[in-house]
C-alpha cells in the first residue's frame, strides 16, 4: 500500500503543477475540480465539513488545506459519525450538513446515515472519493460502485468526472438536498476530478430551479378551499403535525392556526418541540409510546388536520384501523406521500408554513373548550397509573426522574438528542420542549449509536444552545469512538448515558411479547467514565437518587465536554405502549 | 392481475435505469418488460415498463414514487384500453434441404409477418403485434422448428391527441432529436 500511495501521489505532483494555486490565482482562475468543490462550498454558505481523509479524497484534503480559514473541518473517528454529526448540524441550523470521506470503506460506513437522512427528511451533501476514473469498474483498491449502493437510500446522487462539472453539480446537489422534502444527496467524486484543472474558469451559479424537479411549495387555492370548509364545519377536528412544521420553519403559523382555531394539537416523535408543550393547544404526542389521551382519541375525532407527517407505522398503529371515522386533510410538500398510508380526504400538497399562512385567513375562528378537555381526562389516568409512579419511585433511579429533573433544571430550553431505544422514549415524554428544533433523534431508522455524533453536529448548529445528549448504554458503545472527535474539537456537548446494563428495549419486548425469553440483551459494560477520561473528557457515575440534583449541576455547569453515567433501574418498561400491529384504541398502560 | 403499462420521461442522464427499477424492486413488482429509447425529443429517454398487478392504488403509489426520481420528467400508468401497444418478435426457422419448406403466403397474408433474412438453411421472420398475436404465430412456426425466438418488451403511446411535449416542463425549449 506504500507504494500505491506514493505512486499516486507522484502522479498527483504532476497534475498540480498544471494548477494554480489559489494565492497567486490572476483572472481568470483556472482552478483544480478539488479547489472548484471548496469555493462552491464556500459559495453555498457552508461554515463546517464533517470528514475522514482517505487515499481517493487526499486531492480534495490537500486542497481543503488551503482553506482552513474559511471552512472549518471537524475529524471525526468512523464515517458513520460524520454522518450523523452533519445531521445534527442540519436539524439544529436547518442548513444542509456536509460529509467529505473516501472511496470504499469511507463510503459504506456513511450509507447508515444516508439512510437515517433519507427517511428523517434531513438535508445532507455527502462528497465521497471515488478511485481514478480510468480504473472504475476494475475492483482497484478502494473502489465501490457507491452510485450503485446509495441509489435506494438518498435523494440524489451523481458521480463527477471531469473538474468542470464541479460547480453546476454542487448548485445542483445543495437545492435538491435542502428544497422540497429535504433529503441526503451524493456526489461521487473521481480522484481525477478531483486532480486535473478545469478546462474553463471557475464560476459559480446557484440553483434555484430544476426542469425535471419541481417540488410544489404553494398550495394550491382549490386545496385550501376544501380544507378550510372541512375545519370550519368540524366538531371535534384535530391536529397531528410533524417534523414537517420544523422543517419549514412553521411554528408560529401553527402556533397561530392552532389559536385561532381552537384545535388541539399532537405531535409526532419528530414533530415534538414545534410547539412549546405548555401551548394551550398542545395535547401530547402520538404513537406506540406517546401519550394516552392524544392517542385513544384519534378515534373521536370527525376531522383530522395532519401536517407535515407521513403517517409512519409508529404513529398509526394497525394502519386499517385508523382514524377511519375522520375526514383527513393532509398537508404534505411530498406527493408520493398523500395516500400512501391514510387516504386523503382533503389532500393539500405544499410548503407547511406557506400552506398554513394561507389557511389561516380562510379558516373561523373557533371554540372547542369542550373537545380539548377530553384530553384532559385521559392525562389524568395517564398521570396516576404512569407519570407519578415513574417521578416519585422507589428503589433506583428511573429514568423519566433523570429526563424530568434535567428538564427542570435547564428551564425546558436545551437542545435534546436521544439516541435509540428505552431512553429516547423517555426523553421524548419527560422532556419540557420550549423551543423548535429541540428534539433530535433518529426517528425513521432507529439508528443505535445516532446521538453521540449527532450531538457535537447539533452543538456546532447551534452553539448558543446547552446540548444534552441521552444515551443507552448500548447505544454509547456503538459509536463510543467519537469521544475522540469530541475531545479533539473541544465542542461542550453533555452526555448523560442512561445505564441499565441492558438493551431495554429489546428486553422490554422479550418480556412482555415474548415470554420473557430474554435473548442477548444482557451486557457486560466497560466503565463509561474511566473510558471518558481516557479520551481527555470528564466525567462521573451517579447511582443514587440524592446525587442526581448534583450530578445534574455538574454537567451543566461544566464548560467543556462532560458525561454523566446514571445506573438506573434494570428492567424499567415504557408505557404507555401501543402493541406492534395493534390498533392505538388498544393502548396499554401497563 | 391486470395488466399496467407504465411510460416515464426522463432526462437522457448515466445510471438512471437502475434508479427506476429499485423502485419496483423494493416494492416487490416484477418488471414484465422494460424498453428504453430516445423521444423524439433531444435529451428526453423514453421508458415503457409493463407489470402485472391486482390492486389499482399499489400501482398509482409506484408511479408517484418513480416521479420522485430528480431526472423524471413525467410518468404514465396505462390500462391497455388508453393505449395503443405493440412488440416484435423476430423467429429463426429451421429451413434445411429437404425439409418442410415455409409457406410464404400463409406467414405474410394470415400472420401478417416478414422474412426478413434468408440464409442458408435458415430464415428469420419478424412478426409484429400484441402478445396474443405473436404467441398465435409462435404456435403455427413451432412445427418447423424454432432455432431461437427473442421478442421486444411493449412500446406504447397513449390514446389522446395530446403529444409528450404538452407534459414536459413548459420552460426548456424541447428540440426535435433530429
Amino acid at each position: 500500500m506504500g507504494n500505491y500511495m506514493t505512486m499516486v501521489a507522484a502522479q498527483d505532483a504532476a497534475a498540480l503543477e498544471e494548477v494554480q494555486t489559489p494565492a497567486q490565482t490572476e483572472t481568470p482562475r483556472i482552478l483544480s475540480g478539488a479547489q472548484a468543490l471548496m469555493e462552491s462550498l464556500i459559495a453555498e454558505g457552508t461554515e463546517v465539513i464533517f470528514g475522514y481523509p482517505g487515499g481517493a479524497i487526499m486531492p480534495t484534503y490537500d486542497a481543503l488545506f488551503d482553506y482552513t480559514d474559511r471552512l472549518d473541518h471537524i475529524l471525526v473517528r468512523h464515517e458513520q459519525g460524520a454522518g450523523h454529526a452533519a445531521q445534527g448540524y442540519a436539524r439544529t441550523s436547518g442548513k444542509p450538513g456536509v460529509c467529505l470521506v473516501t472511496s470504499g470503506p469511507g463510503g459504506t460506513n456513511l450509507v447508515t446515515p444516508i439512510a437515517d437522512a433519507i427517511i428523517d427528511c434531513t438535508p445532507l451533501v455527502c462528497i465521497i472519493g471515488q478511485v481514478k476514473s480510468t480504473l472504475l469498474g476494475t475492483d482497484a483498491f478502494q473502489e465501490t460502485d457507491i452510485i450503485g449502493v446509495t441509489t435506494p437510500v438518498c435523494k440524489w446522487n451523481y458521480q463527477i468526472t471531469n473538474a468542470d462539472e464541479v460547480p453546476a453539480i454542487i448548485a445542483k446537489a445543495f437545492y435538491i438536498a435542502k428544497s422540497g422534502k429535504p433529503g441526503p444527496v451524493v456526489i461521487d467524486f473521481t480522484r481525477d476530478a478531483q486532480v486535473s484543472p478545469m478546462t474553463k474558469p471557475y464560476e459559480y451559479k446557484k440553483v434555484e430551479t430544476l426542469a425535471s424537479y419541481k417540488p410544489r411549495v404553494i398550495p394550491k387555492d382549490e386545496h385550501l378551499e376544501r380544507a378550510a370548509q372541512l375545519i370550519n364545519n368540524a366538531q371535534r377536528p384535530y391536529v397531528l403535525f410533524g417534523q414537517g412544521v420544523l422543517i419549514s420553519g412553521a411554528e408560529e403559523e401553527l402556533k397561530a392556526f392552532a389559536e385561532k382555531t381552537d384545535i388541539p394539537c399532537a405531535s409526532t416523535l419528530l414533530g415534538l418541540s414545534a410547539l412549546p408543550i405548555d401551548h394551550p393547544n398542545y395535547v401530547g404526542w402520538l404513537g406506540m409510546h406517546g401519550n394516552y389521551g392524544p392517542n385513544v382519541l384519534t378515534t373521536q375525532a370527525d376531522v383530522v388536520i395532519a401536517i407535515g407527517m407521513r403517517f409512519d407505522d409508529r404513529v398509526t398503529g394497525d394502519a386499517t384501523k385508523y382514524i377511519r371515522q375522520a375526514k383527513v386533510i393532509h398537508i404534505e410538500i411530498d406527493p408520493a406521500e398523500i395516500d400512501k398510508i391514510i387516504k386523503a380526504d382533503a389532500p393539500v400538497v405544499g410548503d407547511a408554513k406557506e400552506t398554513l399562512q394561507r389557511l389561516l385567513p380562510l379558516v373561523k375562528q373557533n371554540n372547542h373548550a369542550a373537545w380539548r378537555n377530553e384530553f384532559k381526562k385521559y392525562d389524568l389516568i395517564e398521570d396516576q397509573k404512569i407519570t407519578q409512579r415513574e417521578l416519585t419511585p422507589e428503589g433506583q433511579i428511573k429514568m423519566a426522574e433523570v429526563v424530568n429533573m434535567l428538564s427542570e433544571k435547564t428551564k425546558g430550553e436545551a437542545c435534546v438528542i436521544a439516541d435509540v431505544g428505552q431512553h429516547q422514549m423517555i426523553a421524548a415524554r419527560y422532556y419540557k420542549f420550549k423551543n423548535p428544533r429541540s428534539y433530535i433523534a433518529s426517528g425513521g431508522l432507529g439508528t443505535m449509536g445516532f446521538a453521540i455524533p449527532a450531538a457535537f453536529g447539533a452543538k456546532k448548529g447551534a452553539p448558543e444552545r446547552e446540548v444534552v445528549a441521552f444515551i443507552g448504554d448500548g447505544c454509547f458503545q456503538m459509536t463510543i469512538q467519537e469521544l475522540g472527535t469530541i475531545a479533539q474539537s473541544g465542542l461542550p456537548v453533555k452526555l448523560i448515558i442512561l445505564n441499565n446494563n441492558y438493551l431495554g428495549m429489546v428486553r422490554q419486548w422479550q418480556q412482555l411479547f415474548f415470554e420473557k425469553r430474554y435473548s442477548f440483551v444482557e451486557l457486560q459494560n466497560p466503565d463509561f467514565v474511566t473510558i471518558a477520561k481516557g479520551f481527555g473528557i470528564a466525567g462521573h457515575t451517579c447511582s443514587d437518587r440524592e446525587n442526581l440534583g448534583e450530578s445534574l449541576d455538574r454537567l451543566l455547569q461544566s464548560d467543556k465536554p462532560y458525561l454523566l453515567e446514571v445506573i438506573v433501574e434494570k428492567e424499567e418498561n415504557v408505557f404507555p405502549m401501543v402493541p406492534a400491529g395493534a390498533a392505538v384504541a388498544d393502548i396499554r398502560l401497563d | 392481475m391486470t395488466t399496467y403499462t407504465i411510460c416515464i420521461f426522463t432526462e437522457n442522464t448515466f445510471g438512471l435505469l437502475n434508479k427506476i427499477t429499485v423502485i419496483f424492486t423494493r416494492r416487490r413488482i416484477n418488471i414484465e418488460s422494460l424498453t428504453v429509447s430516445e423521444t423524439e425529443r433531444q435529451g428526453v429517454s423514453r421508458y415503457t415498463i409493463t407489470i402485472k398487478h391486482d390492486k389499482r392504488e399499489e400501482v398509482e403509489k409506484l408511479v408517484r414514487q418513480i416521479r420522485k426520481v430528480v431526472e423524471v420528467l413525467a410518468v404514465f400508468g396505462y390500462l391497455d384500453d388508453e393505449i395503443v401497444y405493440n412488440e416484435i418478435a423476430l423467429f429463426k426457422v429451421a429451413t434445411p434441404v429437404g425439409g418442410k419448406p415455409i409457406d410464404i403466403e400463409t406467414i405474410n397474408k394470415i400472420y401478417k409477418a416478414w422474412v426478413v433474412y434468408w440464409g442458408l438453411d435458415y430464415v428469420v421472420i419478424e412478426k409484429a403485434g400484441n402478445e396474443n398475436e405473436i404467441l398465435d404465430f409462435f404456435r403455427y412456426i413451432k412445427s418447423y422448428g424454432i432455432l431461437e425466438f427473442v421478442k421486444s418488451g411493449r412500446v406504447a403511446v397513449g390514446k389522446t391527441p395530446a403529444g409528450l411535449v404538452e407534459y414536459l416542463p413548459e420552460e426548456v425549449h424541447w428540440e426535435y432529436y433530429v
